[in-house]
């Protein structure tokens, strides 16, 4: 049983990238093909974290997949985004007009890109989860230059390479960590794996544990847009063609969160969580800032989303410092935001193909111009404003409570601060999109289409987690909590 | 026999740093090159030693494969794509060579320092080694961030690899076999798509 729920989970997305790849002249097809199996996967993940919630057992397959609480809320969040993005990309949407061959591109390497980091989440070897992350680099930079525009290919050029470095620096922690584990004279073939570490990192060494997370931290940190190192992320995530960037967002942020979460619970039994909580205070508070500050002055909407998707990063991470109800604030802020982020990138791709142009000045009047749209947009800007009864708004709330409870008033002053500031940035920029006057020549009118309907389902979702979370989510969280702060 | 162990893998190690200088004083794409194909080799021998002294027979296997992607096909990869570009230009770094070798003794020195409490924890024959492997790692991260040329870049991100593979293989004689495998793939596969992005900005550039 356990098999076929994992091979459920992983196979829709990789067969039908090999079959992208395969079946060059009908890439149609494969699209549609592809948007019929991809919901297998969901349904799996879905499978899984009912069961995970329920109290059931860690998924194990071999020596080398095991999904627990924390793994299955990540992969019902990849399957959740990657239906979205694989449901509105090149190939089955109505609006723009894509050549085959993009299409076949597009399904090739959106597909390995959620495969690669649905093993990301589901391996236990932590050698391997770096494998997978770093594959996710190379799946997914040669889908941003799909438009084959100069800033697209430079935006790619900068991610590859920041990524890729990156993302080294971790792999040279995680071989720190292994030497480490390998001198405790632990069974080297389960020397990665995250249970024997976690079951022998009481043997580790305070220093070397010490410099593993630090090379960890600023490694994944990379990846997951954190400060100083996220240089990389609003080019990449603007210069995407907007699925894309709704998967990048919405869940590769949150996959590299989940390595330096995994990594943390190891390194914490060895050393004790206030080293490494320290760290993540400092770099979630820069990271937040350095979101926030940087919203008002932005003059494309997708890199407006995209330095929000920076804000939303440093949160969660300042909520991982601050003990289990931080980190279930966390959680359900990296939840909130995977469902809003993705749905409000894939509308800007929407806003972007009526209007011709990605710059908020040139987008007049959306309200008039696209209303189904303009009013989705409006409520995605609002939940990531931190608006009730959006859940980021109840998530928000708790990492504030967390931090005040954790005895740092001056800290958590300025998160509030830092919060309003970004509220307030946002609420001005929609304002310059949504009224005004339409610039000629721009289509008037929306009819109601499947793609808004789907695209209202995670806005409805994340208000409604945002009034009541269903028992079953609560309890996955709560578990999931007790894998990272056991 | 241990000490001449011990000997043999720093001299290598060693070497592998200084080859990787030759990225910050040789103005040319083919002499970073050479110097990185140079570097895997020497880290293709290195594993092999290892395999040999420390009996671990799968190493030899992971030093042919060494051997056969990063002194071969990644080398074959790169030099296409400086023949394709206009050849002979000069590249201009954002240091000069003499700030960037003090940065880079600098950098060794944080590195001896930084790798103290690894290397006093271990008791194998070759932690000796582990500073300079660290070193490496260092100086491979200062040449991405302080070089221009894409093709220098892309070498410091190999060389940072080399590093890394140095500093597993010196510290705990690799890593799992599954794990080394996965990092062969994905540096194949980046070097590659990193070749297939450097061509599209030269053709975005051109029209």
């Amino acid at each position: 049983m356990d098999l076929i729920l994992v091979l459920a989970l992983l196979m829709p997305p990789l067969a039908a990238g090999v079959l992208a790849l395969v079946l060059r002249r009908v890439p149609r097809r494969v699209a549609w093909l592809n948007v019929l199996t991809i919901p297998i996967s969901l349904v799996a993940a879905g499978a899984i974290a009912v069961r995970l919630a329920t109290g059931g057992a860690s998924i194990v397959v071999g020596q080398l997949w095991r999904i627990d609480a924390l793994s299955g809320l990540l992969a019902v969040l990849i399957a959740s985004v990657a239906a979205l993005a694989v449901a509105l990309g090149p190939g089955t949407d109505r609006e723009h007009h894509w050549r085959d061959a993009d299409v076949r591109t597009f399904r090739i390497y959106v597909n390995l890109f959620a495969f690669t980091m649905l093993v990301a989440v589901s391996t236990v070897n932590l050698g391997l989860m770096w494998v997978a992350i770093e594959a996710t680099t190379v799946t997914s930079a040669l889908l941003i230059p799909l438009q084959r525009t100069k800033a697209s290919v430079e935006a790619s050029w900068k991610y590859l390479l920041i990524g890729s470095v990156g993302i080294a620096l971790a792999f040279t922690g995680t071989v720190v960590a292994y030497v480490d584990f390998a001198t405790t004279g632990v069974d080297i073939n389960v020397a990665l794996d995250f249970t024997a570490m976690r079951e022998a990192a009481t043997a580790f060494h305070p220093q070397v544990a010490r410099l593993a997370f630090v090379f960890l931290l600023v490694g994944f940190g990379t990846k997951a847009g954190l400060a100083p190192t996220h240089t990389w992320l609003p080019e990449a995530h603007s210069e995407a063609p907007s699925p894309l960037s709704a998967m990048m967002s919405g869940v590769l942020l949150a996959v590299a969160l989940y390595a330096v979460m995994r990594w943390k619970t190891i390194i914490d039994l060895a050393v004790g969580s206030a080293f490494s909580d320290s760290l993540l205070l400092i770099v979630g508070t820069a990271t937040l800032a350095v979101g926030s500050l940087s919203l008002l002055s932005q003059t494309h909407f997708k890199r407006l989303l995209a330095f929000s998707s920076i804000e939303h990063m440093g949160l969660a991470c300042l909520g991982l410092a601050l003990g289990p109800l931080g980190t279930f604030a966390a959680l359900l802020h990296l939840t909130g935001h995977a469902l809003v982020k993705s749905a409000t990138f894939l509308l800007s791709g929407r806003v972007l193909h009526r209007f011709g142009s990605g710059t908020i000045s040139a987008t007049r009047g959306l309200l008039a111009t696209a209303p189904h749209t303009a009013v989705l947009f409006a409520a995605g800007i609002f939940a990531l404003g931190g608006l009730p009864p959006f859940s980021l708004f109840v998530s928000e709330i708790l990492i504030v409570k967390a931090g005040w409870a954790a005895g740092h008033p001056l800290l958590t002053t300025a998160v509030l601060i830092l919060l309003l500031i970004a509220f307030g940035s946002l609420l001005v920029q929609l304002h310059r999109m949504l009224f005004g006057e339409a610039p000629s020549g721009i289509t008037q009118g929306e009819r109601a289409t499947g793609a808004v309907l789907l695209l209202s389902v995670p806005v409805v979702v994340v208000a409604w987690l945002g009034v009541s979370i269903p028992a079953p989510l609560q309890m996955l969280l709560s578990n999931a909590v007790l894998v990272v702060r056991p | 026999m241990e000490a001449a162990f011990s000997r043999i893998t720093m001299t290598a190690a060693s070497a592998m740093l200084l080859l990787s200088l030759v990225v910050l004083w040789r103005r040319h794409a083919g002499a970073y090159i050479t110097a990185f194909r140079t570097q895997s080799i020497t880290l293709a021998v290195t594993g092999a030693i290892v395999a040999f002294y420390g009996t671990a027979p799968e190493l030899f296997f992971v030093s042919f494969m060494i051997l056969v992607v990063k002194g071969w096909i990644v080398p074959s990869v790169l030099s296409a794509m400086d023949a394709k570009r206009r050849s002979g230009r000069e590249l201009h770094p954002l240091l000069n060579t003499e700030t960037s070798l003090l940065v880079c003794g600098a950098l060794a020195v944080a590195a001896y320092e930084i790798s103290r409490p690894l290397a006093e924890v271990m008791n194998l024959a070759t932690r000796g080694g582990l500073p300079i492997a660290l070193a490496l790692v260092f100086v491979s991260l200062f040449i991405v961030v302080s070089r221009r040329d894409v093709i220098a870049q892309i070498v410091g991100f190999l060389m940072l690899e080399n590093g890394i593979a140095l500093l597993a293989l010196l510290g705990a004689y690799g890593v799992p076999l599954i794990v080394e495998l996965g990092v062969f793939l994905d540096v194949l596969l980046g070097v590659l798509v990193m070749q297939a992005v450097v061509y599209q900005i030269h053709d975005t550039s051109a029209d």
